[in-house]
């Protein structure tokens, strides 16, 4: 998954190759029983800073859905020009601290004057939108293809592990700015906004599949020769029954820790083709977009460059937090 | 032992094969779907259909795209010609093509800047290793310290952190406002030691920070996961000194996970590190391709594309031989 | 118009014959000149009026760095501004711009040549006579051969592409020359309409009257190639040098740079133009343009050779400290920046649409994306830069001066369009300059209040000839508005006006005249300039095109383009030469000998 941050956010657990999933299958057996929940539940709520990072996330979300709100009640309109907070010869802010003021509670835009708040918040909406639909991809492909390799086994598993060696083996970040560029700016109708971003989720969602996938696979495996599976088996269940009501079930924890997980990366993603330039277009704002143009005025107005990266860190930082939490909550054995 | 490496190798190069064709049918193909010529990208201003045609010729836009594809491998096997005006370029095995944007064969280009890209991962590999291991492993043994709070909680800041930003800040404040390092501007070893690392001494350690947090969480989960074994618990009975137990043991089992991971990332980096390289201003093989993307020079970025594959496969391919060296458990067959 | 994704500047070649004060735009500051006669004294803004640091004194190294490398160092491949000037230090050409600050750096000058051409009565033939002792780099003499050689070149944009493709129009216009590398001819001179009689005679048969095509001849791909040398698309790797330096051996190193040294063969009593002090001249590329700003600024690095202008962070240091203001110089660029409106995508077709986005549309906000009236340059009224005879900075029929949007005038015009509510448009502008992005949303916030509703579509700058630069897309993708930037490949008003208005240059990819003004009574003009020999009288026929253009709405122009460049103290005879808005390269010495 080193997608996005260009940092390894490889978990413990996922190995690089089919053979090494199979050595260090065992040790991850996924605990099953009937008051997980429950349990999962209790233990996460005594985990503070999971709670924390929570909270925050719930947080942010509201920030995202409220935006339009947000933006007319402490803010103005994301493309309205202010140039009068500008000053013409540098470009940058009038005021002091990015041009942090009562009526611009984050500041200004250098050269344009634009409300910083109102772009950070609808940041936050494209950013999660984006994060959350390519989760929701990859999780979906990866537990469909994930659960094909596991438990059909055979020619179709060795197919489909084929195929996630290979996507694993693709240079991924710069595979996704190059096919980002060529692809055009507004498909199915949609505005530059919505199209961009269904192109995002399609690529960072495509590209995160394998991960999953291959996590699913390996606990299926594990799970196909289980007794609960056996003992249905032998009583005569079908495969889809099988399928649908001993496996998915047990597979519930592990799919929701990792699909948590592949939240922060795909933040990270996106904000890191927003600021290759290959992400949302102007005037739509997005952190990655917000931190590139801060290069250029970041000596002389540092607060523009501190907001959105400050935005990311925390957005990552909740999610990583929570994340974590989860895992520990549904499988006590990581800690 | 030899069947299995002979085996891996074949999967390697099939590999990169189908890494080739992807990336080859894409940016090739892509022109056509939506509808725009490649040749276009190589004209002036004045752009007469004479001028197209001979783009064309020269790049050989008009064969099929598989023909195309097949002229790349031979080019990559045995080297192929390129037709410039009056004379002929001889583009030497591994061709891996050639620039029509800036008249040069993409082999050369990409080697010329390699030692760029090898110097920031290498450098920032050692350096993340170090650090994080050795951080994971005493926050192992003192568990629930404040030690072990205090590095695992800014492993997680690290992990937050985007180089893009961390970048930033670091240029900002120790380039700019202390003036302590140099502005990015990478010089070759060879030039100048001193100089080739205080211009990459920043770029290492905000690479270093960034990983280092995730492989001291690693280190920290896998040796907690393996002092809870029965065999640790032997050993010690055993009476065996605390750092025998540690070194010989519990890290050598906890090895195989950040061997894993380890590889990859080395990898993944070396095969462009894209995001570093842009903050940094550094001219490496990441660097390399952002621009050829940007001035749409696709024989570039299909060698770019073709380097980076290579540096997954062989770090998949050493990591998987590696792990069978030191995990005992594991028997190459 | 920069081509494909060299952006930062095609030729910008700004004029002759113009009016001077113009010409330097941003210098009305009150720290301008103080005495610049006196040898080291330096001012800002002084470089753009005379020669600071006049010297003679030779030797030592002129550094020059640039965040871009050149595109092509063949001479008929290159387009870059900066490379033409570079090119003046190894391609000699029949004739030269003169090297000299001001308008004077204008005129042309013989240079291969000795004496400008016998032209006849009719105006369709041009002989020059050469100089004697003309040699190349490796010492064989340049003859007239060498010259039409190196012209023919031009002809195979099949191999050779990349350059600008002026001549054929004048001296081949059926199209019969295939050029040289499919030339039958055994020594590779098929090209009919140029002869050369003997070694030191070469004469040119235009097909019309030509009053533009001395400076064709003034380009970089109109010097002298050796037909030996020649080894077509890889010739830009180890071009021929017939002036003052050459390329050191193998130092071409394409995204690195190059070394100028001086050609041993180069007899400077051939050459009145060209000084040649320093020993060599280094150019740099560098990936991280802030770096290049500090070095410039410690007096490593003397000059920046794109002359794009410095980072903002340097930008302000350099405003606010007078001791580094007195080295830093705003000339124009001969760029202006504008939109083209084009007049196939409904409701542009209608002037009174087109009238309403020019009123509605903020000047000042969209300086202040191009960088402010310091590094992005003066609010533009009209379609002719002020350097280039005809234009007149006070005519600015949209009112555009004051720096105000004109919501009024824009409904009074949408009332008379038939649209008072307003209208939907795209604009369309290239992924792969910040700037002109920054243009185009702050021209989409401007035109919100007047109620039109401006979409902003980004595209693949790299192709753009194909994109913006095709009538048929532009039609069938609705881009109604369209961000583009000009200078002129020669300083007259043909060479800047003509690629934009005159309705016989919409080719079907490569299109520049976005506004696809399609007026027989401009290209009537166009053809009655190139008539004309009197300067004076071309500048008035240049002045009613541009007010036909401003007239019809076609255009909405942003800024006269200017760059705020730093020049290290050390450089001798430091100038702002006019046809490239840059400084001359070719001229600059070091007072230190280093």
């Amino acid at each position: 998954m080193s997608l996005g941050p260009e940092a390894s956010v490889t978990d413990e657990t996922s190995a690089p190759t089919a053979d090494a999933a199979e050595v260090r299958g065992p040790a991850e057996k996924a605990i099953a029983g009937r008051s997980l929940k429950q349990i999962a539940w209790r233990r996460l709520k005594k985990d503070k800073v999971a709670v924390g990072g929570g909270i925050v996330v719930l947080l942010l979300i509201v920030v995202a859905i409220l935006a339009p709100l947000l933006t007319k009640l402490f803010g103005h309109p994301i493309d309205e020009y202010h140039i009068d907070q500008i000053d013409p010869t540098f470009g940058t802010p009038i005021k002091p601290w990015g041009g942090i003021s009562s009526d611009f509670i984050f500041g200004v835009e250098p050269t344009s004057g634009r409300d910083v708040f109102s772009r950070v918040v609808y940041g936050a909406q494209t950013s999660l939108t984006v994060a959350f639909l390519s989760a929701f991809v990859s999780t979906i492909l990866g537990v469909i293809f994930g659960t094909a390799a596991g438990f059909l086994g055979g020619w179709i598993d060795s197919m489909i592990s084929r195929v996630m060696d290979l996507l694993l083996a693709f240079p991924q970040l710069l595979f996704s700015i190059a096919l980002v560029s060529v692809l055009p700016y507004s498909i199915l109708g949609l505005d530059g906004r919505w199209s961009r971003i269904l192109v995002l989720v399609g690529v960072i969602g495509f590209f995160g599949w394998p991960y999953i996938g291959r996590i699913v696979r390996g606990q299926t495996l594990s799970l196909r020769e289980r007794e609960f599976v056996e003992a249905a088996r032998s009583m005569g269940a079908r495969s889809p029954r099988i399928l649908f009501r001993e496996l998915l079930p047990n597979l519930a924890a592990p799919i929701l820790v990792y699909t948590t997980l592949i939240i922060p990366t795909n933040i990270l993603t996106e904000a890191a083709l927003s600021f290759l330039g290959v992400g949302i277009p102007p005037p739509n704002p997005s952190w990655g977009g917000m931190l590139s143009d801060a290069i250029s005025t970041y000596q002389t107005d540092p607060m523009y460059m501190i907001i959105p990266g400050g935005m990311i860190f925390i957005t990552v930082l909740a999610f990583n937090l929570f994340g974590d939490g989860l895992r520990d909550a549904l499988d006590p054995k990581a800690r | 032992m030899l069947a299995y490496l002979i085996r891996r190798l074949i999967n390697a190069v099939l590999t990169l094969l189908v890494v080739s064709l992807v990336t080859f049918g894409i940016f090739f193909m892509v022109p056509k779907i939506t509808g725009s010529d490649p040749a276009l990208l190589y004209i002036g201003k004045t752009s007469d259909a004479a001028s197209i045609e001979g783009i064309r010729v020269k790049m050989g836009l008009n064969d099929p795209v598989l023909v195309q594809y097949g002229k790349f491998l031979k080019g990559l096997v045995a080297g192929r010609d390129y037709v410039s005006g009056p004379e002929v370029t001889h583009c030497d095995a591994p061709c891996l093509g050639y620039s029509f944007k800036t008249e040069q064969e993409v082999t050369p280009l990409l080697m010329s800047v390699l030692p760029v890209t090898l110097s920031l991962a290498l450098g920032a590999a050692i350096l993340w290793l170090i650090i994080g291991v050795s951080t994971g492993v005493i926050s192992a043994l003192r568990r629930g310290s404040l030690l072990d709070r205090t590095v695992m909680s800014a492993a997680l800041f690290g992990v937050s952190m985007p180089i893009y930003f961390t970048g930033l800040i670091a240029s900002a404040i120790f380039v700019y406002q202390l003036g302590w390092l140099p502005q990015g501007q990478y010089v070759p070893f060879l030039e100048s030691p001193s100089e080739w690392f205080t211009q990459l001494l920043l770029p290492w350690i905000t690479l270093a920070f960034l990983f280092a947090a995730t492989y001291a969480r690693l280190t920290r989960a896998n040796m907690l996961e393996t002092l809870g074994e029965d065999y640790i618990r032997t050993a010690r009975a055993k009476g065996l000194p605390e750092r025998v137990v540690i070194g010989k043991h519990a890290l050598r089992s906890g090895l195989t996970a950040i061997v894993t991971v380890f590889g990859l990332d080395l990898g993944a980096l070396l095969g462009g590190a894209v995001l570093t390289e842009k903050v940094f201003n550094l001219r490496g093989l990441g660097y390399q391709a952002l621009q050829a993307i940007q001035g749409n020079d696709l024989p570039v970025i299909l060698g770019v594309t073709m380097i980076a594959a290579g540096f997954i496969v062989i770090a998949n391919l050493v990591v998987d031989l590696v792990y069978g060296l030191i995990d005992p458990r594991v028997r190459l067959a | 118009m920069s081509r494909n994704t060299r952006a930062i500047a095609a030729a910008g070649v700004a004029l002759a014959l113009g009016l001077t004060t113009a010409a330097c735009g941003g210098s009305k500051s009150d720290d301008k000149k103080t005495d610049g006669a006196s040898g080291g004294k330096s001012a800002y803004n002084l470089a753009i009026t005379e020669v600071v640091n006049p010297s003679t004194a030779k030797g030592g190294t002129v550094n020059l760095w640039g965040a871009q490398d050149a595109d092509f160092w063949d001479p008929a491949r290159g387009y870059y501004a900066f490379v033409w000037n570079l090119n003046r230090l190894y391609t000699r050409k029949l004739v030269e711009y003169a090297a000299t600050p001001g308008k004077a750096g204008l005129e042309l000058k013989p240079d291969l040549a000795q004496a400008m051409p016998e032209i006849s009565a009719d105006k369709l033939n041009y002989t020059f006579k050469l100089r004697s002792g003309l040699k190349f780099d490796d010492g064989t003499p340049i003859t007239s051969k060498d010259i039409k050689y190196g012209i023919e070149r031009v002809w195979a944009t099949d191999v050779i592409s990349g350059g600008p493709v002026y001549l054929p129009a004048v001296l081949d216009p059926k199209g019969e020359y295939k050029g040289p590398y499919k030339d039958s001819d055994p020594n590779k001179l098929g090209l009919k309409s140029v002869t050369t009689p003997d070694d030191s005679t070469i004469s040119f048969k235009l097909s019309k009257p030509s009053a533009d095509f001395m400076y064709l001849l003034a380009m970089p791909g109109s010097g002298p190639v050796p037909q030996k040398r020649d080894t077509g698309a890889k010739y830009t790797t180890a071009p021929a040098a017939s002036g003052p330096y050459m390329f050191k051996e193998g130092s071409i190193q394409p995204g690195k740079g190059a070394i100028f040294v001086r050609n041993p063969n180069w007899d400077p009593a051939t050459d009145p133009i060209r000084k040649a002090l320093p020993d060599q001249i280094t150019f740099t590329v560098t990936t991280n343009a802030e770096d290049m700003d500090s070095r410039l600024i410690a007096g490593t690095v003397d000059a920046d050779a794109g002359q794009t202008g410095v980072q903002a962070a340097t930008r302000t240091k350099i405003l606010q400290d007078p001791a580094l203001k007195a080295n830093a110089d705003t000339p124009v660029t001969g760029f202006l920046r504008y939109a083209g409106l084009a007049t196939s995508v409904a409701p542009l077709d209608n002037i009174e649409c087109r009238k309403a986005i020019i009123y509605a549309a903020d000047p000042t906000s969209i300086q202040a994306a191009r960088g402010g009236p310091i590094a992005g340059g003066d609010i533009g009224t009209s379609m002719l830069p002020p350097n280039i005879a005809g234009s007149d900075p006070k005519y600015d029929p949209f009112n555009r001066l004051p720096g105000k949007p004109q919501v009024e005038e824009a409904k009074k015009a949408l009332t008379a369009c038939g649209k008072p509510t307003g209208f939907d448009v795209t604009i369309a502008v290239r992924n792969n300059k910040p700037a002109e992005v920054k243009s185009a949303e702050a021209l989409q916030a401007a035109l919100k209040p007047a109620g039109i509703n401006a979409k902003i579509e980004q595209y693949d700058g790299a192709q753009q000839a194909s994109i913006t630069g095709s009538p048929d897309n532009v039609k069938a993708k609705g881009y109604g508005i369209i961000i583009g930037g000009w200078g002129a490949d020669y300083p007259t008003g043909t060479g800047y006006m003509q690629p934009l208005s005159d309705s016989r240059f919409i080719p079907k990819n490569g299109n520049y005249n976005l506004a696809e003004i399609k007026d027989p009574s401009i290209d009537a003009l166009f053809d009655q300039a190139q008539l004309e020999t009197d300067p004076a009288k071309a500048a008035e026929i240049y002045s009613q095109i541009n007010h036909k253009i401003m007239e019809g709405a076609y255009y909405l122009p942003f800024v006269v383009d200017k760059a705020l460049n730093y020049r290290n103290p050390r450089l001798t005879n430091a100038y702002i030469h006019d046809a490239f808005g840059m400084l001359d390269f070719q001229a600059l010495g070091v007072n230190d000998g280093k």
